[in-house]
């Protein structure tokens, strides 16, 4: 047994060692596609912890009600939950109301809330910059703050009155910038808005005329029961109630989308990775088969070879699972830069379990699925054939050898070339369809950008800028994964094509000619690829996307589509003409035939 | 007479179908005794090599039986004869099929990693098999820092790892200079006299001449069968 695992061993390491840039490139496809799952993943958990602490520093409130009516109705509308069972403790009620902000020459809908200068029993915000609340002054809430550019000792205008900005602070009593809750006076429609807190003495004065809102926060003896509590307490008609729960999930709407394109993106990288790394594989395969002839000669069984080849594989997958963890988690704080309307830098550490097991999982299914075919085929091989050094004799289609003959040299030798590998032609198809189908659901996603009402300004919408920056990473993790499916492809192409290329130059074809005919080999097979990835893209956003959709232009998914087709052609360009100028003798004399 | 090592009755493998139909080995009845060198010489394509494949468990034959040590090869499982090609049967190949990764002593020991022996008896029955073919100094080198002649000095002491039943030698010597056959076929000479079973094909009079018989094939059958009653000319020509 130990000999046996000795072995194993050592020939694994030796195959790594001997070959680095293939080892490179698979770890690198298989971590893209794991980091990318794991951001998807982590950002989850990212939006849930800073939550719980900050709840648990600001003494947040279980449940939240918010009567519909206004005034003195209001307040008779919430005393009995004071005193309903379950309660054991209350704040408030405040009173609140539904004003316009002006900072740094923007407006915007502000949730103006009245306090006391004492610190509640419930709900007691955070002052994480100058102080807390006393007459003539404003505390804005960190995430608004962040987003208008406010800082302490700032003069802001509410509903045109100068206050000064006493400090910011946070708060889990209400979802933090842009979910504070501003319901339209005159609509009564909830819209986008901030929160800031004002002396208690000061809000009628700056409400003016307008009816005050209010609002009572609930400590539960169970802060669990929220949701039952909310159920029993609907006979009681004192507003919209929502529990700690609820709250948070609202928070966490801020990376929904973002989390979304993510997971769903990583299931695209996975499947471009898979073909990535099946490229990979198939050009080793050549190699492999000698080995695999002579294992079984000096008596490796079925298994054994199995293992040897797999063992390398699993250990790529492991290798490329750990570093997409890695990067994955520690991509996850900045992408949701921890919301600063909650407390606490975001910590990832230590990462679920879930998260981990999944993106392990997702390696080595990505592994072991690029790997399987050849692993297999190999254990059952005839040991006499793999030892004769033979590669899989290059298949004739017929049909196209004919069809070719009709053709200008160029596009016959792209052709033929292709014609004696269709799986790498598959491949190609494959990579720039899914580039295609991201950047067409990417311009997709641009499209539907709409200015982001806040009242009479716009703002950066923070939900689109998260989501915005989450495409950016996979737009960039698939660019680079792209890039290199097109080069190994290519490469492979062109070892491979060197000696019919040779002969063909023999029978006098031109340098020209030969490398045009191996760029037409790769481009032919991105053809559908690309023509299939515009309604796949398309498509995949309407299926995930919101419900009304608006279309980006025609022209630019032409662009997109043209584009793709370039870069893939100017990527081939240069190894082929490379491999096409070498003389021909050399060419004819350096693969065995 | 001795118990034969290898039994062969109708053995055949064909190739293709209808017209196109190859005959490579057709209805060969073969029996080795224990301890018997016999070389198989023929023309080129009359199926000497798949003759040996056959006899080795390396393919299985369209029709006849073939026994190893009283075993049947053609219906054994190909896990079984995994097994039976690393615990009874030594491969010489011609073109060496060593691992380019693998240095000679680690080349040496597959076979005996493979069949279960710790890595430190792996590693002594290495370094012996090493100093017997001459390349005790050798051992850490890699196949590419090796002659050819060398190579293949490795890839038999590597058939020899694991005391074979039988060693199945393909043209050991087609491509190796007459310097280098030299060495191979003293290696070869020593084994016959230990009394170490051995089938080798061969093109080279030379190696055909230590044998203890020669068979001669054409279009995949035997033509000829002799025994060899003198001792090779080169013996002590050179010792
Ligand atoms: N995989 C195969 N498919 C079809 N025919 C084959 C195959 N392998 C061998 N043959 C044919 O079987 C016959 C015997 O081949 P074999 O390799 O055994 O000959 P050989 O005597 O070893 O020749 P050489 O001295 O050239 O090595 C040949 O005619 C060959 O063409
Ligand atoms: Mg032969």
């Amino acid at each position: 047994m130990a000999g046996r695992l000795l072995l194993v061993c050592r020939l694994l390491v030796r195959d790594l060692r001997r070959r680095p840039i293939e080892t490179i490139l698979l770890v690198v496809a298989i971590s893209a596609a794991t980091g990318t799952l794991t951001l998807g993943l982590a950002l989850n958990d990212v939006a849930d912890r800073p939550y719980e602490r900050t709840r648990a520093a600001t003494a947040g409130p279980d449940v939240v009600a918010r009567p519909h009516t206004t005034g003195q109705r209001a307040l008779a509308a919430l005393a009995p939950l004071t005193t309903s069972a379950g309660v054991t403790g209350h704040s408030g009620p405040y009173p609140v109301a539904f004003l316009v902000m002006t900072a740094h020459g923007r407006t915007v809908h502000t949730v103006v809330e009245g306090r006391d200068t004492a610190p509640a029993r419930v709900d007691r915000p955070v002052v994480t910059e100058g102080t807390w609340v006393r007459p003539g002054g404003v505390v804005v809430e960190r995430a608004f703050a962040d987003a208008l550019g406010v800082r302490a000792g700032d003069e802001v205008g509410v509903d045109g009155r100068r206050l000064r900005v006493l400090g910011t602070a946070v708060t889990t009593a209400r979802p933090t910038y842009p979910y504070a809750g501003w319901i339209d006076p005159d609509s009564a429609l909830v819209e986008r808005g901030g929160l800031v807190w004002v002396h208690r003495a000061d809000i009628a004065t700056l409400a003016g005329a307008r009816p005050l809102s209010y609002t009572l926060n609930l400590e539960l003896a169970d802060p669990d029961a929220g949701a039952a509590f909310v159920d029993s307490a609907t006979t009681l008609h004192a507003g919209e109630l929502s529990t700690w729960q609820g709250i948070a999930e609202q928070d966490g709407r801020l990376v929904a989308d973002a989390r979304e394109a993510l997971l769903v993106g990583s299931w695209l990288l996975a499947a471009l990775s898979i073909a990535g790394v099946t490229g990979v594989v198939a050009g080793r395969v050549v190699g492999r088969r000698r080995r695999v002839g002579l294992l079984k000669a000096v008596g490796a069984g079925p298994a054994m070879v199995a293992v040897v080849h797999l063992a390398e594989y699993l250990v790529i997958g492991l290798a490329a699972a750990g570093i997409g963890l890695a990067a994955g988690l520690l991509a996850a704080p900045a992408l949701i830069r921890p919301s600063a309307g909650l407390l606490g830098v975001v910590d990832t550490r230590p990462p679920a379990l879930s998260t981990v097991v999944a993106a392990v999982s997702l390696a080595v299914v990505i592994a072991t699925a690029a790997t399987l075919v050849p692993v297999v085929r190999a254990a059952f091989a005839s040991t006499i054939h793999a030892l004769a050094d033979a590669a899989t004799p290059p298949r004739r289609r017929r049909w196209r050898v004919r069809l070719s003959r009709r053709l200008p040299v160029t596009l016959l030798i792209g052709i033929r070339v292709n014609a004696r590998r269709p799986r790498r032609a598959r491949l190609v198809t494959v990579n720039t369809l899914i580039t295609t189908t991201v950047l067409v659901a990417v311009l997709m996603n641009h499209a539907q950008d709409e200015p982001f009402d806040l009242g009479y300004t716009d703002l950066v919408d923070p939900r689109a800028e998260r989501t915005d920056q989450a495409l950016l990473v996979l737009t960039v993790v698939l660019g680079v994964l792209a890039l290199l499916n097109a080069v190994v492809t290519t490469w492979t192409a062109v070892l491979d094509a060197r000696r019919p290329l040779a002969v063909a130059r023999t029978l006098g074809a031109t340098p020209a000619q030969a490398g045009l005919g191996l760029g037409v080999a790769q481009l032919l097979p991105a053809i559908p690829g690309v023509a299939a990835g515009i309604p796949v893209g398309l498509g995949l956003y309407t299926i995930v996307g919101p419900g009304e959709l608006r279309y980006p232009p025609d022209s630019w998914l032409l662009a997109t589509a043209l584009g793709v087709l370039l870069v893939g052609a100017a990527l081939t360009a240069v190894p082929a003409m490379v491999a096409a100028r070498r003389p021909v003798a050399d060419a004819l004399g350096s693969t065995p035939a | 007479m001795t118990e034969s090592v290898l039994r062969a009755r109708g053995l055949t493998r064909r190739y293709g179908r209808g017209s196109g139909m190859v005959r490579a080995v057709d209805e060969v009845d073969l029996s080795v005794p224990a301890g018997e060198s016999l070389a198989i010489m023929g023309p080129s394509g009359c199926g000497k090599s798949t003759l040996l494949h056959l006899l080795g468990g390396l393919q299985r034959p369209t029709a006849g039986r073939v026994w190893l040590a009283g075993r049947r090869l053609d219906t054994m499982s190909e896990r079984s004869l995994a097994r039976l090609r690393r615990d009874s049967v030594g491969f010489v190949f011609q073109s060496f099929h060593l691992m380019d990764e693998l240095t000679a002593v680690e080349n040496v020991e597959l076979a005996a990693l493979l069949a279960g022996r710790s890595p430190r008896q792996a590693r002594r029955r290495a370094g012996y098999l090493l100093d017997r073919v001459g390349l005790a100094d050798r051992a850490d080198h890699l196949p590419s820092a090796l002659s050819g002649g060398q190579r293949q000095r490795v890839a038999v002491a590597r058939a020899l790892s694991n005391e074979p039943l039988v060693v199945l030698a393909d043209e050991p010597t087609g491509n190796l200079d007459s310097a280098a056959t030299l060495e191979i076929l003293r290696l070869f000479e020593d084994l016959r006299t230990e009394g170490q079973t051995l089938v080798v094909v061969t093109h080279d009079s030379r190696i055909a001449a230590i044998a203890d018989r020669m068979i001669t094939m054409r279009d995949g059958a035997f033509a000829d069968d002799s025994r060899l009653a003198v001792t090779a000319p080169v013996h002590g020509g050179w010792r």
